[in-house]
């Protein structure tokens, strides 16, 4: 099958990276010396002791604020390519790209206006 | 200077656009919102709804007028619209899908306007939401490569997602949740047959893949007919769900219950009829292919096992129905089932595609006005949602009764209406392609939908409520008023002269067929 000639590079990458990591990390679990302590053993955040469980509840606020960010983010992305291809693209780019911040703009304005961007009500 | 005819060839889906944007900031920076702890139940509604409703109606109107004038200049005329394929095609097909999705669009904002102020529902970015929904159904009836295609179904979906779950009661969020799940599910099915069908044939444009399925089984070609098989299946199934079509529906009556009936009237009519167009463009456009379009393999003795199981399924189970709402939801099923009948005859008579066009056109009609009635048939905290919340307003609300009658006529298929020529074109069309079992199933189907149909006429005209029932007083609405109005007008016009727009749909129909 031609598929399979095509993609054996890629299964062959795929499997160079996996042999790699087993025998690194198994290489240290193996050979390496333990030698543990209450300090090492400590889960560690900040330098300090961590405080309650892993479990604890977020507020729901976090996420719109989750959303916006991967809405308002989407657009960098978009505007990274652009800006690399701006003087090819011409006038009709430019015209696209103005459109598109400008919708993106009435989406802020409208975001804002509704509250969401307020994090104490 | 081709950069105006390009303007103008998309202007349908501009007008939605801007009319869109301009409404989301008219929603924000309008009047506040009367309180934000949660109390939206107010005695009067606040009006904003109704304000709202109108000015997307417009908006929307104003969409259909342009690509009706569109469909008048020509669109092959446009030199500027070739430049937009494969993405967006702009042909007679997507001008015609223009018209009739901000036609439905429309009308689904002017009864949003009328109920949600009537029900207290203050949740104006329903019509924001309903404006984009509806640009999504129009850029996906022009989609002519996968990429427009997943994009515009996800517009399209998303939007109605959320005016599922407008309401925050238990049953909506029910309904919306199920059918986010269902729909995202579905989603993903159409994209992993997208993916399938990139790798299988090298090509996302629907023309393209067209052409390499072409190509199956000639020496020398490289397309794998297995994979194209299964892709095509999965893309297929993703649409289907979409139209509600057995065995997708299981989502359907939750949905369309638990929705706000604007709500449910925009699910029934634009996504259906823009998942229709879309299957059009996908099953005639990339698999029109002897090899996966002949009566012994491909999808269409498949379509036909779905048309027939989809419109059985549909019409008896209505008939169980206690709810008027589940019944149209059921009823819409059906007429999923009537319209893929027409589908699978398009695979060999010329006037399936008309056919599916003009039963479309006229479903859309008779849904919008069969629950824009069934909105005037009850009031705040009163909705009319079971046969026997109907009884006695044959007399108490006659003007209501009679437009009711006539949409449930309409979509029964009883002469005279635009749903009886709805009907005669798909059997006709099956029966010129000699699929004559599928004709007399249909046929035998649309006698069973009478039944149901005809009983809320029983219960208008022939019952009264029982004396301690509580009375469904029915609301008044100008708004929802002149969308039954139109509506009614369509029916009738459409039910009378059906051949006054016969040579538009068949030529709408004959736009995608590459063959």
């Amino acid at each position: 099958m031609s598929l399979v000639a095509h993609y054996l590079p890629l299964l062959l990458v795929f499997l160079v990276a996996a042999a790699i990591c087993a025998t690194f990390w198994l290489g240290g679990a193996l050979v390496g010396r333990k030698n543990p302590t209450a300090e090492k053993l400590m889960p560690y955040e900040c330098g300090n002791d961590t405080e309650g469980g892993r479990g604890i509840r977020l507020h729901v606020k976090f996420y719109l604020t989750a959303i916006l960010f991967v809405v308002f983010d989407v657009e960098a992305v978009f505007i990274y390519p652009w800006a690399v291809l701006f003087k090819g693209l011409g006038w009709v780019g430019f015209a696209s790209m103005s459109a598109f911040i400008v919708a993106l703009l009435v989406a802020l304005i409208y975001v804002w206006k509704k509250g969401a961007l307020e994090w104490e009500t | 200077m081709t950069w105006w005819s390009t303007l103008f060839a998309v202007s349908p889906l501009v007008v939605v656009a801007l009319g869109a944007l301009l409404l989301m900031l008219a929603e924000a920076l309008g009047r506040p919102a009367p309180a934000a702890d949660g109390a939206v139940v107010t005695d009067v509604g606040s009006g904003r709804a109704g304000e709202l409703g109108i000015g997307s109606a417009v908006v929307l109107f104003a969409g259909g007028v342009f690509a009706l004038s569109l469909w008048m200049v020509g669109p092959e005329a446009l030199p500027g619209a070739e430049g937009l394929a494969p993405y967006f095609i702009v042909d007679r097909f997507s001008a015609f899908f223009g018209v009739m999705l901000c036609l439905g669009g429309g009308l689904s904002a002017l009864l949003g306007g009328g109920y949600l102020d009537e029900h207290g529902i203050d949740r104006s970015e329903f019509f924001p939401l309903l404006l984009w929904a509806t640009l999504g159904a129009m850029a996906l009836a022009g989609a002519g490569d996968l990429l427009t295609l997943f994009v515009a179904l996800e517009t399209m979906s998303i939007g109605v997602y959320a005016m599922v779950g407008l309401r925050r009661n238990g049953r909506a969020i029910e309904a919306a949740l199920k059918y986010f799940l269902l729909g995202g599910f579905a989603g993903a099915l159409t994209l992993f047959g997208a993916a399938l069908l990139y790798g299988a044939t090298g090509h996302t444009d629907l023309a393209g893949i067209g052409a390499s399925v072409g190509t199956i089984g000639q020496p020398g070609s490289t397309v794998p007919a297995g994979l194209v098989l299964v892709a095509m299946a999965l893309v297929v199934s993703g649409l289907l769900f979409k139209v509600a079509a057995v065995p997708f529906h299981m989502w359907t009556p939750d949905a369309y219950e638990g929705a706000p009936t604007p709500a449910t009237t925009f699910m029934a009519v634009a996504v259906k009829c823009a998942a229709f167009a879309i299957l059009l463009r996908v099953l005639f456009g990339a698999f029109a292919d002897e090899r996966v379009a002949s009566w012994g393999t491909g999808w269409p003795p498949v379509l036909a096992v779905l048309a027939v199981a989809t419109m059985t399924v549909g019409n008896l189970i209505a008939g169980r129905q206690e709810s008027v709402k589940r019944m149209l939801a059921y009823s819409s099923i059906a007429h999923a089932g009537y319209a893929l009948l027409g589908v699978v005859a398009a695979m060999r008579s010329g006037m399936g595609q008309a056919s599916v066009l003009f039963y479309l056109l006229a479903y859309t009609v008779s849904t919008v006005g069969a629950f824009g009635a069934l909105i005037l048939c009850g009031r705040r905290g009163a909705e009319a949602v079971s046969y026997e919340d109907l009884a006695g307003i044959g007399r108490r609300h006659p003007v209501v009764a009679l437009a009711f009658s006539l949409f449930l006529v309409s979509l029964a298929g009883i002469p005279a209406t635009a749903g009886f020529f709805g009907k005669l074109g798909v059997f006709l069309a099956a029966i010129d392609a000699e699929l004559y079992v599928l004709a007399v199933v249909g046929l035998l189907n649309s006698f069973l939908g009478a039944y149901y149909y005809l009983r809320v006429l029983v219960y208008m005209y022939m019952r009264e409520p029982s004396p301690n029932a509580p009375r469904a007083v029915p609301m008044r609405s100008g708004q929802v008023g002149v969308a039954i109005a139109v509506a009614a007008l369509l029916v009738v016009w459409w039910g009378l002269f059906p051949l006054s727009i016969g040579a538009d749909v068949t030529a709408a129909g004959s736009a995608p067929m590459a063959r």
